[in-house]
């Protein structure tokens, strides 16, 4: 029952559902991408530059060096939305512990954590992630922890704020009368009531986290191996005067699904948020 | 002999703010037998919840700290036991209800989880015999349809319902004490009168020493043995119940007892009320902490603190009044 109206109050949002129809056809062309498309996407196969429309047999047409462009982007699309998860999944982690910790300890914990996040919010984080990936090296998991440790901030400032506000609510002093302990009543207790603007959040930091590897890859400092979008953009740009289609075949496809994680963010937020619940 | 469940003596709670110590429970020394109800009365602010959070160890901790005195559960002085030896009484020794039963349940979990929860963290229980021991539970707190209310959340149960909840969770594990913090005051009337109902029976049931936090003597008269009265952290008066309502020694108890309506009286006076207020605890006068509001104040109230006397076995007071004379 529960778990229906959920699903009702997210579907009333129509951006959010379309969204989430655009986001499952772009999964399931990444899922699908090994089916359809066997070969290496990254080997030549026609003559370069063709347009796309141009020849039957490459619908979106070849880049500079004569590679389906259709075949990339599709297995890009895997690249893209793994970075993009993976590195959200890192950012709720430390985000979460931090954040819970900070807000249900308080004192001197809380001071440092919060410090910690102070430390982190100054440094620009395009230049933090280019710093990272430049040390650890360009592989595709340095790429998603770095992307991780710029994007946690907001998540735990929202943790800690949703702690502060339930560790002092009766149910938590119930429990306590009932000798939960502190790791108990953190995560049984506390963090499901917590949980829903987190998850909201998390949802954005994909959308973030997937223009992070976009820039990256575009800059040429992302995984020499795997075909992400941002590099197929960053490819194609010395080419945007004569063939513009190579820069923004894939720009359009990072655009769309951005705008489409933002939606279901959205689509979430209106579905989570009691507040709103019953307008 | 059996130790007696739950002996507090010269409990002293202190809290350590910025506007200096504050003597939130100054002295206080109270014992509850085996199936006896002691009920902790006065008006907000004069330490009644202190005193069951510092009974439970369950005080916040900087600002409150325990500063001396015993709490012995069961003959075992808990005051200085560490926090994880106290995870281990609370829920199975000594056992709380809270005042709001809408808030004291966690509103993301099922009412199973939450009561299988506390049975399985003190019995070792597995989660199939705790969902049968919440069921059990549900059934004994007089939850009608109790197999279909174990998947409820609790903002789909009434507050009567929630409270009853909130009871089978605190009884669980059997506690020998049970501390109700005000445990009708968010219900209404009706309601009132089962959930009281329901804790007496599970009281001579299970034979629990219970400590009655109200300010409602309406409910004291119907569910305590005796009553002690608490004036801004310290006890001033301690009676039996009957004697209390019959004959208060301390002006702040006939005070209490002048402000209840009585069924039947002639309504052409208004209820007598107290004139002022609690004072706040950094300014305690240097007296008695009543004598400002009490109409039977003498010079010497305003300048020494009575100390507690027993006139008579039982009966306690602190009041220079009333050592010369009934109110």
């Amino acid at each position: 029952m529960e778990r229906f109206a959920f699903l009702g109050r997210f579907a009333r949002n129509r951006g959010a559902l379309a969204g989430t129809v655009i986001i499952l056809l772009v999964a399931f062309a990444a899922l699908s991408a090994p089916v359809f498309f066997p070969t290496d996407p990254l080997r030549m196969v026609a003559q370069p530059e063709l347009w796309p429309g141009e020849d039957p047999a490459f619908p979106l047409g070849t880049d500079s060096l004569g590679r389906d462009m259709l075949a990339m982007l599709v297995h890009g699309a895997r690249a893209t939305l793994l970075i993009g998860l993976f590195a959200s999944a890192v950012a709720t982690l430390i985000g979460v512990s931090v954040g819970a910790a900070a807000g249900y300890f308080g004192g001197w914990i809380d001071e440092t954590a919060m410090r910690a996040v102070e430390l982190f919010q100054t440094i620009p984080n395009l230049i933090f992630v280019l710093t990272i990936v430049v040390i650890l090296g360009s592989t595709l998991h340095n790429i998603v922890i770095a992307i991780g440790i710029v994007s946690w901030t907001p998540i735990a400032r929202m943790t800690r704020a949703e702690f502060l506000a339930l560790r002092d609510r009766e149910f938590v002093q119930a429990c306590r009368s009932m000798g939960m302990g502190d790791f108990g009543i953190i995560v049984r207790e506390i963090l499901p009531n917590a949980l829903p603007p987190v998850i909201v959040l998390s949802s954005l930091v994909v959308a973030g986290a997937i223009l992070f590897e976009s820039a990256v890859s575009f800059l040429g400092l992302g995984d020499p191996n795997i075909a992400s979008w941002g590099r197929l953009v960053g490819d194609g740009r010395e080419l945007i005067r004569s063939s513009w289609y190579i820069c923004a075949i894939p720009g359009v496809a990072i655009m769309v699904t951005v705008l489409c994680l933002n939606l279901i963010g959205d689509g979430l937020n209106d579905a989570l948020n009691p507040k709103l619940r019953d307008r | 002999m059996a130790a007696v469940p739950l002996e507090v003596s010269d409990l002293r709670t202190t809290l350590f703010t910025r506007r200096g110590e504050m003597k939130a429970v100054d002295g206080l020394s109270l014992s509850v037998g085996a199936g006896e109800t002691v009920a902790l009365v006065g008006e907000s602010g004069c330490g009644k919840s202190l005193s069951a959070l510092s009974i439970m160890r369950l005080l916040p901790d900087p600002p409150a700290r325990i500063v001396g005195g015993a709490v012995k559960l069961n003959g075992r002085d808990i005051v200085p036991l560490s926090e994880e030896s106290m995870l281990d009484i609370r829920g199975k020794e000594i056992g709380m209800i809270f005042q709001d039963p809408m808030s004291a349940l966690n509103p993301v979990a099922t009412i199973e989880k939450q009561i299988a929860e506390v049975v399985m963290a003190h019995t070792g229980l597995g989660r199939f015999q705790a969902r049968a021991r919440a069921h059990e539970l549900l059934e004994q707190v007089g939850i009608p349809d109790a197999a279909r209310r174990l998947d409820a959340y609790p903002h789909q149960l009434s507050g009567g319902m929630c409270q009853r909840v909130v009871i089978a969770m605190a009884i669980a594990c059997s506690p020998s004490v049970l501390i109700a913090d005000e445990p009708t005051t968010a219900l209404d009337v009706t309601v009132q009168a089962q959930v009281l109902t329901l804790l007496k029976r599970l009281q001579a049931e299970a034979g629990m020493a219970m400590i009655f936090i109200t300010h409602d003597l309406g409910v004291v008269a119907e569910t305590a043995d005796r009553v002690v009265v608490m004036y801004a952290g310290r006890k001033v008066e301690e009676a039996a119940v009957d004697d209390l309502f019959e004959a208060p020694l301390h002006p702040y108890t006939a005070g209490l007892i002048g402000a209840t309506p009585v069924p039947g009286a002639v309504r052409a006076e208004r209820l007598a009320d107290i004139p002022g207020m609690v004072p706040p605890l950094n300014a305690l006068p240097p007296g008695c902490a009543f004598a400002p509001r009490c109409p039977r104040a003498m010079d010497r109230c305003r300048t020494e603190r009575p100390a507690l006397t027993e006139p008579r076995p039982g009966r306690r007071v602190a009041c220079f009044a009333a050592e010369k004379g009934p109110t």
